[in-house]
């Protein structure tokens, strides 16, 4: 499936090459490099743009640090506490070997003795402590006896493991509340005083083993009974932990608790006693499952690594950071992708050996019933909403996450499932400047507000009818694309028009934005629309290609441009006076919007280009695409910085959304798989 | 770009009679990890009432997966019952879970089990459905599920069940309303009773084709 879209792709590239140079925009950095002399001239917007650029960039690098160390805390602790666990099971393999070794000596000085009837002369023949020292007794008895010691011992070595298994299983059924021994309520940062007090426990366990013999029976192995088959090793045991608390959400979930949930049922008394069992089955089953998705979660996290740094989040991925050489998967992109060289001040030279930051697939947001159209973040917290064609759409808190196991990814559960559409939602916009405003439209036509619950909002609260909003009906088919600024907000719909709206006002609709096209043909549907020039008007493109700029005061159009190809998103630029275009030609375009000037235009991708997104500060472009992959580009050179391969085609799509958070280093893509990833 | 190859995609712009109108794709040239959800819908769309076509597994499919896929889609489509409720279900005239009067349920979204209204029921239970679903633990793929992780899908089944039948019994014009455009009820039914997933004595709806006054079920037990 995968071949003949590569091979594709590097005749693409090649074409691309040449297409491009004729097509780059001679810019204003182009003209003034085209001078003979080297000197450079420093324009105060230029040397303003330079230090807004430079500053934006530090910004971003800081807060990414900050984010990164927080993570190499974590990890340094973590690991702080395994080695600790280590150094233990060192001490104890150190004391083994050295009872083995006095085993081995007692014998030699057995066989010595036999032989020649003499005592062996031997270094330090000490007992251990716990040793009862050898006896002198009839040859053939003695041999027998140290054979018996021998043996002993290598049981003790089992009975070692066992007595671990047997700790686990205490704590196992601890955290199960299956006995009352310990009741404390772990969680995962525990874990690596848990791990060292276990090993603690197990070591005097142990010693106090030693010390009774072979008086003691071997009972362990019985005792350790229904676990040892598991054979919980210490990382499970960790899952374990790290898993309790959903353990504890979910298992509560269990079949039989519905026979409890039904109060008036006279079997419940009865059938109590069996039901308790069935749930410590249930539980028992919860552990079998879980090993067994240890071991193959290895392999399934692996899936959706990042293609570009090759190092996973929890990896340790210094070299992303420091970037002595290119992102690996950037191979056909090289080729791919215009480097627009030459430019007027030193930024270009900064950015070379800057800003190598690579982004990671940190959380997956999985609860989507279908394809994830849009996603949106929250103008601060680290939040996010995702539009689906589920029909619902969904509040995430990034900081509110379950550990996932070994694999880096964490996973989220939503917060708030927002039900009301009736139909696939298709887009979203997160309210500005009131932060706690949303908006969704979708099939159905419609454009709901609704109330953002607080980020710490519980799933399963009762249902609370304020949070939906207002409803906006006047659209008369798909809404496809929303954009909010100002506390205005702009749609661009399938009925052919876009509109911009007030939302809360009492009459919300202010404008009605159509081309003024021949009345006989039919006006073209309009696939996105963004605001542009701060908000004093609007950009919208259709399905025919062209680029109109409306202007919101008298809802005329300014001007009008356009290409081939069908549109699918239009994005402004913050500061430029420049619409970023993405196309189903798999085009990237660059507008300039005063005078329509094509600045720009590069392949982008493999396939339809879906998603477009700005990050705040203007300096970078994320782009997403049917062909399963995200980009992120380098506005100053038009380069493809990193590719994500993010998310698994269902029919012919793929990619149906991207975005920048607008103040942490956080992306997210939303695709046809049902889910939406966070990259950090 | 090719004017031979069909691209099954709603673009940007997309009428919504045209949405996902595109001509069917042979289930043996379905190559998506995705394949399944994509056939069910497929099947769906071109006739909802239809059940016998819909439940109809396809050869050498993994009936895991195949019922894993067809719980997923109920649930999906349960979310428009819920809407509807939402308008007309309120905690101060539903204040709790209950079909007939004989059994109140207790929402098990909660830690400890608790007597949620019916509208938080549903919404708690449709919401518990998601994450149990979607969780990385019990069903990490969507081309072959545990054995032990299909187990799971019973105790969903009951309790999506429920809403059925509070809707039913409790806001017949919006169930008939609902039923009337998706058969999601009758389509159920069939799902669990095909596949022995729930017994037959918790599907206390009457059948729905014949319109058979509701006879109060007595001694009906929640097994
Ligand atoms: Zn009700
Ligand atoms: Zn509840």
């Amino acid at each position: 499936m995968k071949i003949p879209t590569t091979m594709d792709d590097n005749s693409v590239s090649h074409h691309n090459g040449g297409q491009v140079g004729s097509q780059i925009g001679v810019s204003v950095n182009n003209k003034q490099n085209d001078e003979p002399s080297q000197n450079v001239q420093y324009s105060i917007p230029g040397i303003l743009h330079f230090i807004q650029h430079e500053w934006a960039r530090f910004e971003l690098e800081r807060s990414q640090w900050e984010v990164d160390r927080a993570e190499f805390e974590a990890r340094i602790a973590f690991l702080q506490g395994e080695r600790k666990g280590q150094e233990n099971l060192k001490n104890d393999l150190v004391r083994r070997i050295k009872m083995l070794e006095y085993a081995l000596k007692q014998e030699r000085a057995k066989f010595h003795k036999l032989k020649y009837g003499v005592e062996l002369q031997q270094g330090d023949v000490r007992p251990p402590p716990e040793e009862p020292a050898p006896d002198a007794e009839p040859a053939e008895r003695a041999h027998f006896k140290q054979g018996r010691q021998l043996i002993k011992q290598y049981l003790q070595e089992i009975g070692y493991t066992d007595t671990i298994l047997d700790v686990r299983s205490n704590r196992v059924r601890a955290l199960l509340g299956l006995n009352n021994e310990e009741t404390d309520n772990p969680n995962y940062r525990n874990y690596d005083k848990q791990q060292h007090d276990r090993c603690d426990y197990a070591m005097n366990h142990m010693a106090r083993k030693y010390d009774y013999g072979g008086k003691e029976p071997r009972k362990s192995g019985v005792s350790g009974g229904g676990y040892n088959e598991e054979g919980l090793s210490v990382q499970e045991t960790a899952a374990v932990f790290a898993n309790f608390e959903f353990l504890a959400n979910q298992e509560m979930d269990m079949d039989e608790i519905d026979d409890l949930d039904a109060k008036q049922s006279h079997h419940a008394v009865g059938k109590a006693g069996e039901e308790v069992d069935h749930e410590a089955e249930e539980v028992l089953n919860e552990l079998n499952l879980l090993t067994e998705s240890e071991a193959d979660s290895g392999g399934q996290g692996d899936e959706y690594t990042v293609g570009a740094s090759g190092a996973g989040v929890g990896g340790v991925s210094v070299s992303g950071g420091e970037g002595e050489e290119e992102p690996l998967a950037l191979g056909e992109l090289a080729q791919l992708t215009v480097s627009n060289e030459p430019e007027a001040y030193d930024v270009a030279q900064t950015n070379k050996e800057a800003f190598r930051k690579t982004w990671n697939a940190k959380y997956t947001l999985r609860s989507h019933f279908d394809g994830v159209r849009a996603l949106a973040f929250h103008p601060t917290e680290a939040a996010l909403v995702t539009a689906s064609e589920d029909h619902t759409l969904k509040l995430w808190n990034l900081q509110r996450t379950v550990p996932a196991k070994k694999s880096a990814g964490l996973d989220v559960e939503p917060l708030y499932t927002f039900r009301a559409h009736t139909a696939p939602v298709l887009c979203l916009a997160m309210g500005a400047p009131r932060s706690e405003e949303l908006y969704s439209a979708g099939l159905d036509g419609t454009i709901r507000l609704w109330n953002l619950p607080p980020p710490t909002a519980d799933p399963y609260d009762p249902y609370d009818p304020s949070v939906q909003g207002a409803v906006l009906r006047d659209h008369t088919d798909a809404v496809w694309s929303l954009a909010c600024a100002h506390g205005r907000l702009l749609s661009a719909s399938a009925d052919g028009t876009a509109r911009l709206w007030a939302p809360r006002a009492a009459r919300p609709l202010l404008a009605t934005l159509r081309p003024e096209a021949a009345p006989a043909a039919p006006a073209p549907a309009p696939a996105a629309a963004d605001f542009a020039e701060a908000g004093a008007r609007a950009a919208v493109v259709y399905r025919d290609g062209s680029l109109i700029i409306y202007d919101l005061e008298t809802g005329q159009v300014v001007l009008r441009v356009g290409c081939d190809s069908a549109a699918t998103r239009v994005r402004s630029h913050p500061t430029l006076g420049v619409a970023v275009t993405a196309h189903e030609d798999r085009h990237i375009r660059f507008w300039d919007v005063a005078s329509g000037r094509l600045a720009h235009a590069m392949v982008a991708h493999l396939d339809a280009v879906t998603g477009l997104a700005l990050d705040p500060n203007g300096l970078f472009l994320l782009s997403g695409s049917h062909d399963c992959s995200v980009r992120l580009w380098n506005l100053d050179t038009k380069t493809c910085v990193q590719e994500i391969t993010a998310h698994r085609k269902k029919f012919d799509e793929s990619i149906f959304d991207v975005a920048f958070h607008p103040v942490r280093p956080y992306i997210a893509s939303a695709g046809a798989d049902g889910l939406a990833k966070v990259f950090v | 770009m090719t004017d031979v190859q069909i691209l099954r995609r709603n673009r940007p712009g997309t009428k919504a009679k045209d949405f996902c109108r595109w001509p069917d794709e042979p289930f043996e040239e379905m190559d998506s990890t995705l394949a399944v959800p994509q056939f069910i819908q497929q099947t769906i769309r071109r006739d909802p009432a239809n059940l016998e076509a819909i439940l109809k597994m396809p050869e050498a499919q993994d009936e895991g997966v195949w019922k894993y896929e067809h719980l997923r889609q109920f649930c999906m489509e349960l979310n428009g019952l819920a809407v509807r409720l939402q308008s007309e279900c309120k905690p101060e005239t539903c204040t709790q879970m209950t079909a007939t009067e004989q059994w109140i349920f207790l929402c098990a979204a909660h830690k400890t089990p608790k007597e949620c209204p019916a509208i938080d029921y549903t919404r708690h239970t449709l919401d518990g459905a998601a994450c149990l679903l979607n969780s990385n633990k019990y069903f990490p793929s969507r081309v072959s599920i545990k054995e032990s992780s299909v187990a799971k899908l019973g105790s969903v089944c009951r309790r999506v069940y429920r809403i059925f039948s509070h809707a039913y019994f409790h806001h017949r014009a919006i169930f008939d309303a609902f039923e009337k455009e998706t058969h999601l009820c009758k389509r159920f039914t069939y799902f669990v009773t095909k596949y022995s997933i729930i017994s037959k004595e918790i599907l206390i709806l009457p059948k729905l084709d014949d319109e058979a006054p509701i006879t109060p079920a007595v001694g009906e037990s929640d097994a």
